[in-house]
């Protein structure tokens, strides 16, 4: 009714006009939903029904109608229930059948005619089978005789008249209905065999199959067979049909009887009578036959057991078919009943499908599917007796297409695989063995050879690479389990590898336009969990063998993506390759032509970029000092300027910068924001704040609450550091080498660090002749010697330490929720309430060469009360009412470099609940600051020598750090009398632009302690007035000490000038400083465990330079950046 | 677990260049079968987690898929190996060529989330339709390929247990597939023709229609000689120059969508196909049966035969060869010769009478590869004797096809040698010997050499044949030698043209650059900056020199092609011999017998005419391949 009501504005009648039926079937062809939806209301099966017997309706759309009532009745959503649309689909069909009868008056219908009948009882099975769900219960059963009864009706026609071609269809259509519910014609078996033997026409092919079917059916059906009456027994009629019996009740009853011996012969007779004459079948059908056959024998092979060979002997001629279907016939004998195909049939098989593969008048795909099938089956394609004496036949043609070639190729690499197989290796022959392998390959080879020449886009090209690639991998081929080590090696022996390797080498030798292909090539072995190592060798190939032989010139940028695969893989060796470009740059430099700007600029770009890779890749101590030399070489001799520029900024990197910091660095810069350019060299260095990586790691862990803090927060945020090698020799037996804050990963080899030391130092700088020494410098010596003399040998002796206080605190709130027992509630008044810490052990360990810094010992600690949880206690203040609720804790440590670094800090204790909390706190950064230290002082110094001792001790020290070597040669005996130091110093510069107060102030507050002298009178009063500043010396004259250090303004290295100039004594406005300098800061601060920095502040209204001198370079690194931080912020 | 047929087809389309689905027709029935499997193949894999869905695509989402895939993979076929830019879970990833033929789509669903593989389909290129055919595998075997082309390894190996060969070898439904495809590939576009059976009095014998009406000799199509010669000869060397754009073949007649339907539903209506025979589905829909078509009376009327001969009977047998060659005329490279041919059949006998014909001489004819019509038995299968006993169906068949390695002399020898004297000019030589050592009654029907320049456009030539007449096209020269009327026979004539050709001065005309494993780019990035000083330091000569410049500019070739066609220089000769074979396979129309005896007159016709015959620039680079000795 509802359906009626909202069809109200479509014609009442129950049929569509012709014009909606074009609109309707257009519809539902689009196969959008929302088109169809408006037409789903109407009873559209009916509708359909009735417009296809009307015979006034258009012939053309009958077909489309058929379709469309398939489609409807399938279609998982929209399809009826059974019950409601098979009856009056039956019911059509059997009214069409009996209208079209040819018994009927007009004996020959219109052939149109009879096939759209046909195709009728194909829909209405169609319907039946896609709506029906097997197993049939007994009311679907019903459903489903009618059709059954008029299907056999039309099949059970006992003339060879016009109508056998419906007959056939309606043997096609029990047979669907038969493979959709096994066993449903059953008790048909006998009429059907008649009916089979009865045909002599061409549909005689069609009740073949359905008789087929049908015993198949009945064979796979457990316990059929057993029964005493013949299955092919006539007893029951065919017509009316009911389901037979069997078909409705479980088969599990009697799986185990044995077939009665009746049915065996019956079933023997049918099965002669199937295979009769293969030929007479269309090659669908005989596939469709075979492949019942192959079921039928399988299932009886206890009893049959020759029905595989016989199945053979009837079918197996067919090989020599030209149709790929009869072809593939042999083969699904082939693998139903391997055993009955030994030898010979066997081997016809494989000759066979490989000729197959050259018939030229096949379609290219049915080629390729020969050569497959050769391949895929399971015993032709592997036995090497089956496929090596083919292999001539698979030597591809000039005229193959590629594709064909491609899996010719294929083939002789699985023929090449075999031959070199462990046992092929064990028999021995490997002359002739090992030739047979090459030549399969080379000869391969020829029909692409284009390749090398061709463009490396070609298709040549690609073909060839992945042929190489096939017969590598064919050796070892990828296996699920992960054992491949043993068997690498067993590749790395391969005939195919070592020829492969030299293959590749002479390649990128002669053709430098395939480079780009190699480097894929072995790209894609390199990202292969199983053959990473293959693609390594075969770089490392290249590295020893390509790479000598290249010659200098322009030619070798080609060569330049396998040098970035060289300098990205870490198992090479990189001296190569750095000696390589560093002759490469060498070349250019000299031979460069007036014209060549944009040349020079992206051949020395190219170099900078296997540079920049060789820095992200490698740990800086193995590439230090080739890759310095290279670098120092391009920023001082390179032509091109920003080269240059870029090179500086490189080297710069990779002495400043340790390893694994400089990896992200450089990763940081690839990103497409990149770091903005700044003026300022600091920038180059940022890098993420470790602490931000450090909460990322620990989060959720105890170090949310639980926290170790500095007493006194670092002035620079510090996140890098630099250790650099020591410059006296002595100190070779520590480890030295640059290394990272968290860079724990390297253990380079001490001949190697040796190596690069003594190396870099002939780089950085240059040796002074040695000087006759006069009074002056004797002097010099004489005080120098005093120091050092007071300085400890760390490695003899306990060095000097140094403390950093921190605080211990907890809070209170989340320290409960984890470890609490949950019942108790806070209230900061009272101190009972709040949780507690037992017996807290807390450890550090460091990455930077701190010493072994010793653990710390917190007995109790109460948890911090809420409200104070951000006051911040004055370390002073130690016994004040907040003690309880915090510990000090002192960090000691004895620093083998003064450099800043991270400590890592772990804590132990136990909670009240007894549980043992552990965790990572929070690393505690360590800055340059921390290293400063007062100058010892000789036991002999009275106090009130004190200031006069430390001004000798800087002039003598500024004196050696100079630039005049006058004590280069010399080594000063430290502490302990086993070691010695030398002095290699450096200098540099730094103006501050801040004015004087807050120059003052500043200096007053972090560096008073240091500060020998104060110079001019201005300053010192100031100074003297402020109190601060005391027991220095106090001096009037400034031009007396700045006069003769003009030359100080050279920067710190050698090879790299900085970028601020400066010119002493010039016109003023390029130096406010000079004239009007108000007086100098003489600061003298030690580095522990034997350096020192020496400042000399020359104070201005408005800016202040400060000169730097040290003994120690890496630090100025970090000094630059203090300096700012402690005058700009 | 339930045997099903080997081969049945879940779904067919048929997709227009534009990308609009021209056609489709789903199979309900083998539908259900793979609902049924997928719900066995779950609850089997239930614990692992994953399963196969069950669902059919509609027309819209499998055409966005089907675009999406070409436009990953470059064309419709895809990249068929695994390059640089071959994304995992793409068929280019199982690196194998035949995945331009059965591929994979990922489907979208519309309006929802859910993407679902559909694998395998069955891709064919007919006209400027796509045909693809979606068989029933099991899901196992879904998930296996699905397997492959994720496999996040650097590719497979010939040997491996689970390939993509072990799968295609297990899988009859693919095959039975191609065959579906490449018929309804022919129905579309109207190729469905007979094999040739040519005899002296008239130009060609009809099919099977014709025999049914009974109007032989009097050909129904109007079709010229040597038709096939010309089809046979397309697929190589005329699609010189052509890259293979999808698009560029888009000029083709609308499907006739009635015969195909007509078609499918025949020949497979639940989707398994029974007989891929269009002409007899044709012949059948339009004449039906009569009671007068009576079965023999013992025999059963094999399937492929639904109509028995009435009327005047005969035998013809008709062999065609195609030679191909690739003439080097040098020492380090033997010229490769090779013949194809078939014998075609047309046996007007009543009933069903057996016939038999001896085969001799195969040793002779170097016969390398024997193949048959379904119909035929074969008795002995020796490596020199052979005899066939075949039944013959109705109409025009191929009776076998054989390949030959070489035959005698091959009818036309000589040398081509083009020089370049400058990088516009050239200067060539042809000395061609043509028909030597061949008697009567071989006849040279006609021969044209042409010299393709597909990448010059051709200004002038000066210089004259010593027999036949030159022409030029835009991009080629042709020298007819012989023409067609004005045959020779037994005769051998020889042929010089001496010459100089002049090209308009190169500009660069790029076509649309193909994907391909090393995008252009990258290369040329390097070479510009470096383009100076190649000239500059350069030692090589003009020929070279040229060589690499053109070679700068060639597109990839697709891997249905050869060789890049387009790099080297050649000529190509053409040419139709009558009267004989070329590599000796012969029939005796005297040892013909035929079961039960009846009186027929057996006819017999040769003909061979050139496939790729080609001749190599002696002076420039040339494609080859290794020829083993052992045979």
């Amino acid at each position: 009714m509802e359906k009626q009501q909202s069809m109200a504005k479509q014609p009442p009648s129950p049929s569509l006009s012709l014009q909606e039926w074009e609109t309707l079937l257009d519809d539902f062809g689009s196969g959008s939903p929302a088109r169809c939806a408006r037409w789903l209301p109407l009873p559209l099966l009916d509708l359909a029904l009735n417009a296809f017997l009307r015979r006034d309706f258009a012939s053309h759309l009958k077909p489309l109608l058929l379709l469309f009532i398939d489609d409807l009745l399938s279609s998982p959503t929209s399809a009826p229930s059974p019950s409601d649309s098979l009856p009056p689909l039956i019911d059509a069909l059997r009214s069409l059948l009996l209208t079209s009868s040819p018994s009927a008056s007009d004996p020959s219908p219109a052939p149109a005619a009879a096939l759209l009948r046909d195709q009728f009882m194909a829909t209405a099975v169609s319907a039946a089978v896609s709506s029906l769900d097997a197993p049939l219960d007994a009311s679907s059963a019903a459903l489903l005789e009618p059709l059954v009864e008029a299907l056999l009706t039309v099949t059970n026609r006992p003339n060879h008249g016009p109508d056998r071609q419906s007959r056939a269809a309606a043997c096609e259509c029990l047979r669907e209905l038969e493979s959709a519910f096994p066993c449903l014609l059953a008790d048909a078996a006998g009429h059907l065999w008649a009916l089979a033997q009865a045909e002599r026409t061409h549909v005689a092919q069609s009740y073949l199959l359905l008789l087929a079917t049908v015993v198949r059916d009945i064979v796979l059906r457990p316990g059929l067979l057993s029964s005493p009456t013949s299955i092919l027994s006539t007893s029951v009629p065919l017509v009316p049909f009911s389901a037979p019996s069997c078909f409705l009740s479980h088969p599990s009853a009697d799986r185990d009887r044995e077939p009665s011996e009746v049915n065996l012969r019956e079933i023997k007779r049918v099965l002669g009578f199937l295979w009769e004459r293969p030929q007479a079948l269309t090659p669908a059908a005989t596939m469709e036959l075979v492949s019942i056959l192959t079921s039928i024998a399988g299932a009886l092979e206890q009893h049959v057991p020759t029905g595989g060979a016989l199945l053979k002997v009837q079918f197996s001629g067919l090989i020599y078919s030209y149709h790929p279907i009869l072809c593939h016939i042999v083969l699904m004998l082939y693998s139903g009943f391997p055993d009955a195909f030994a030898g010979e049939d066997e081997r016809n098989i494989a000759r066979r499908l490989a000729l197959m593969a050259r018939e030229a008048h096949q379609p290219l795909v049915f080629r390729l599917l020969a050569l497959h099938w050769l391949l895929g089956s399971p015993r032709l394609g592997k036995g090497k007796d089956s496929l090596a004496p083919l292999a001539p036949r698979f030597y591809p043609g000039v005229f193959d297409p590629l594709a064909l070639k491609a899996k010719k190729l294929d083939a002789l690499a699985c023929i090449a695989a075999s031959l070199d197989t462990l046992e092929m290796r064990r028999k021995g022959e490997e002359d002739g063995r090992r030739a047979l392998i090459v030549k399969l390959f080379q000869d391969g080879l020829v029909c692409i050879s284009a390749y090398k020449w061709l463009p490396p886009w070609s298709t040549e090209t690609s073909v060839a690479f992945r042929t190489l690639h096939k017969f590598l991998v064919g050796v070892i081929p990828h296996r699920d389990d992960c054992s491949e080590e043993p068997q690498l090696v067993f590749l790395m022996d391969s005939i195919i590898f070592s020829t492969l390797q030299s293959m590749l080498v002479n390649l990128a030798l002669e053709h430098h336009g395939l480079v780009l292909v190699i480097g894929i090539f072995i790209d894609q072995l390199l990202k292969c969990k199983g053959h990473q190592s293959v693609g390594e060798r075969l770089l490392q190939k290249l590295d020893e063998h390509l790479l000598p032989k290249l010659e200098m010139g322009y030619r070798l940028t080609s060569y330049f993506p396998i040098f970035e695969r060289i300098a990205e893989n870490d198992t090479i060796p990189p001296h190569g390759l750095l000696e390589l470009l560093m002759r490469h740059i060498v070349s250019i430099t000299v031979k460069h032509g007036p014209n060549s700007g944009l040349s020079l600029w992206s051949q020395g770009t190219k170099v900078l970029g296997i540079c920049r890779m060789m820095l992200k890749h490698h740990h800086s101590s193995r590439i230090f000092l080739p890759l310095s030399r290279l670098l120092a070489f391009i920023c001082q001799c390179y032509p091109d300027l920003e080269v240059r520029d870029n090179a500086r900024i490189y080297l710069r990197m990779l002495v400043c910068i340790p390893g694994k910091k400089l990896r992200q660095v450089l990763n940081l810069g690839e990103e497409p924001s990149g770091v903005s350019p700044s003026p300022h060299p600091g920038s180059l260095f940022q890098v993420p704040s470790p602490r931000h990586s450090e909460n990322i790691k620990n989060s959720g862990g105890v170090s949310s609450y639980i926290h170790l803090e500095r007493v006194v927060p670092l002035i620079v945020k510090q996140s890098w550091s630099l250790v650099i090698p020591k410059s006296n020799m002595e100190d070779n037996m520590e480890a030295s080498n640059v290394v990272g804050i968290s860079d724990i990963s390297i253990s380079p080899s001490a001949e190697s660090d040796k190596d690069g030391e003594m190396n870099f130092e002939q780089i950085s700088y240059i040796k002074e002749p040695l000087r006759v020494m006069d009074a002056n410098v004797a002097e010099i010596l004489g005080v120098l010697r005093k120091h050092f003399s007071c300085i400890p040998d760390y490695r003899h002796m306990s060095a000097i330490k140094i403390r950093i206080p921190c605080t211990l605190r907890f809070e209170s709130e989340p320290f409960s929720h984890v470890w609490g027992d949950g019942s108790s509630t806070f209230d900061s008044e009272e101190g009972e309430a709040l949780p507690a810490m037992y017996a807290t052990t807390i450890t550090f360990s460091s990455t930077a060469k701190y010493g072994k810094i010793p653990p710390c010992r917190v007995p109790f600690l109460l948890g911090e009360p809420l409200r104070n949880r951000y006051d911040i206690i004055p370390v002073g203040n130690s016994f004040d009412e907040g003690s309880s609720h915090r510990a000090s804790v002192n960090i000691e440590l004895e620093p083998r470099e003064p450099m800043p670094g991270l400590i890592d800090v772990t804590i132990k204790a136990n909670a009240e609940t007894g549980e043992v909390i552990s965790g990572r706190l929070q690393s505690i950064a360590i800055g340059i600051e921390d290293m400063f230290l007062k100058a010892s002082i000789p036991p002999d110094i009275e106090e009130d020598e004190v200031p006069g001792y430390y001004y000798d001790l800087f002039h003598a020290l500024w004196e050696a750090c100079g630039n005049s070597a006058s004590t280069g040669r010399e080594t000063f005996p430290l502490s302990g009398g086993k070691g010695a130091a030398a002095i290699h110093g450096t200098r540099s510069v730094k103006l501050l632009e801040v004015f004087l107060d807050s120059l003052i102030k500043n200096v007053e507050k972090h560096l008073a302690s240091y500060v020998v002298s104060v110079i001019g009178d201005p300053l010192v009063n100031i100074v003297r007035n402020n109190g601060i500043i005391r027991d220095v010396v106090w001096e009037n004259d400034t031009e007396a000490f700045v006069a003769h250090d003009v030359n100080a303004l050279v920067p710190y290295s050698e090879n790299v000038p900085l970028q601020l100039p400066y010119f002493e004594g010039d016109a003023e406005n390029l130096s406010p400083v000079s004239k009007r300098t108000i007086g100098t800061f003489i600061i003298l601060i030690f580095l522990p465990p034997r350096f020192h920095l020496l400042f000399q502040m020359e104070v201005g209204h408005s800016s202040t330079l400060v000169r730097v001198r040290t003994d120690h370079w890496p630090c100025l690194a970090y000094i630059d950046e203090y300096l700012e931080s402690l005058f700009y912020t | 677990m339930p045997s099903s047929s080997p081969c049945s087809i879940r779904a067919l389309w048929i997709l227009s260049s534009q990308d609009n689905v021209a056609f489709s027709r789903r199979f309900p029935v083998v539908e259900k079968r793979w609902r049924l499997a997928c719900a066995r193949e779950n609850e089997r894999s239930e614990s692992v987690g994953y399963s196969v869905l069950p669902l059919l695509p509609t027309d819209p989402e499998l055409v966005s898929a089907f675009s999406e895939r070409k436009r990953r993979e470059g064309s419709a076929q895809g990249f068929g190996i695994r390059l640089a830019q071959s994304t995992q879970g793409s068929d280019s990833w199982v690196d194998d060529p035949i995945t331009r033929h059965i591929i994979s789509l990922s489907i979208k669903r519309e309006g929802g989330e859910e993407e679902f593989m559909l694998w395998p389909l069955v891709l064919h290129t007919k006209g400027s339709y796509y045909i693809i055919i979606l068989p029933f595998v099991e899901p196992q075997q879904f998930k296996a390929y699905e397997k492959l082309c994720t496999r996040s390894d650097c590719g497979g190996s010939v040997g491996e247990e689970y390939s993509l060969s072990s799968l295609l070898y297990n899988l009859p439904c693919i095959t039975g597939a191609i065959m579906v495809a490449h018929t309804v590939g022919d129905i579309i576009t109207g190729d469905v023709v007979d094999p040739d059976v040519v005899i002296s009095s008239s130009p060609s014998v009809g099919g099977l229609l014709d025999s049914l009406t009974g109007s032989i000799g009097i050909s129904a199509r109007a079709k010229p000689v040597g038709a096939s010669v010309a089809a046979s000869s397309t697929s190589g060397a005329s699609a010189v120059g052509t890259i293979a754009m999808d698009a560029s073949k888009s000029t083709s007649r609308p499907i006739d969508k009635d015969a195909l339907l007509t078609f499918l539903s025949s020949s497979m209506p639940f989707g398994t196909p029974l007989d891929l025979d269009f002409a007899h589905v044709s012949v059948i829909k339009a004449h039906g049966f009569s009671s007068s078509d009576l079965p023999p009376a013992e025999l059963k009327q094999p399937a492929w035969k639904p109509y028995l001969h009435k009327g005047k009977q005969r035998m013809l047998f008709m062999i065609l060869e195609t030679i191909n060659a690739a003439m080097y005329d040098r020492d380090e490279i033997p010229d490769s010769i090779s013949i194809t041919g078939q014998v075609n059949c047309r046996a007007d006998l009543e009933g069903l009478p057996d016939v038999s014909l001896p085969l001799s001489g195969l040793k002779n004819a170097s016969m390398e590869i024997v193949s048959f019509h379904h119909c035929v038995q074969v008795s002995e299968h020796g490596d020199d004797k052979q005899a066939l006993m075949f039944s013959p169906p109705l109409g025009n068949f191929v009776l076998m096809r054989y390949q030959a390695l070489c035959g005698p002399d091959p009818p036309v020898k000589g040398f081509y040698q083009l020089s370049m004297v400058s990088e516009d000019e050239g200067a060539f030589l042809f000395k061609l010997q043509l028909m030597e050592g061949y008697r009567a009654p071989f006849s040279m029907d006609f021969c044209t050499v042409s010299m393709p320049f597909p990448r010059r456009r051709v200004l002038s030539f000066d210089g004259n044949p010593s027999t036949g007449t030159v022409s030029m096209t835009e991009h080629s020269l042709e020298w007819k030698i012989v023409t067609s009327g004005r045959g020779i026979t037994g005769k051998s004539i020889e042929a010089t043209f001496p010459g100089t050709i002049k090209f308009f001065s190169r500009t660069i005309q790029r076509g649309p650059s193909l994907p391909r494993s090393v995008s252009r780019n990258m290369v040329e990035e390097d070479t510009h900056s470096d383009a100076e000083q190649d000239t500059a330091n350069n030692t090589l000569n003009i020929e070279d020199n040229l060589m690499e410049k053109m070679n700068k500019d060639l597109e990839s070739v697709d891997l249905e092609e050869p060789f890049c066609w387009q790099a080297y220089n050649y000529a190509k000769v053409s040419f139709k011999i009558i009267g004989g074979t070329l590599s000796g396979m012969s029939i005796d129309p005297k040892s013909v017998s035929i079961y039960p005896a009846l009186k027929a007159p057996v006819e017999l016709s040769m003909q061979a005419s050139s496939g790729e015959y080609i001749l190599w620039n002696t002076l420039g680079k040339c494609p080859s391949a290794v020829s083993p000795k052992v045979y």
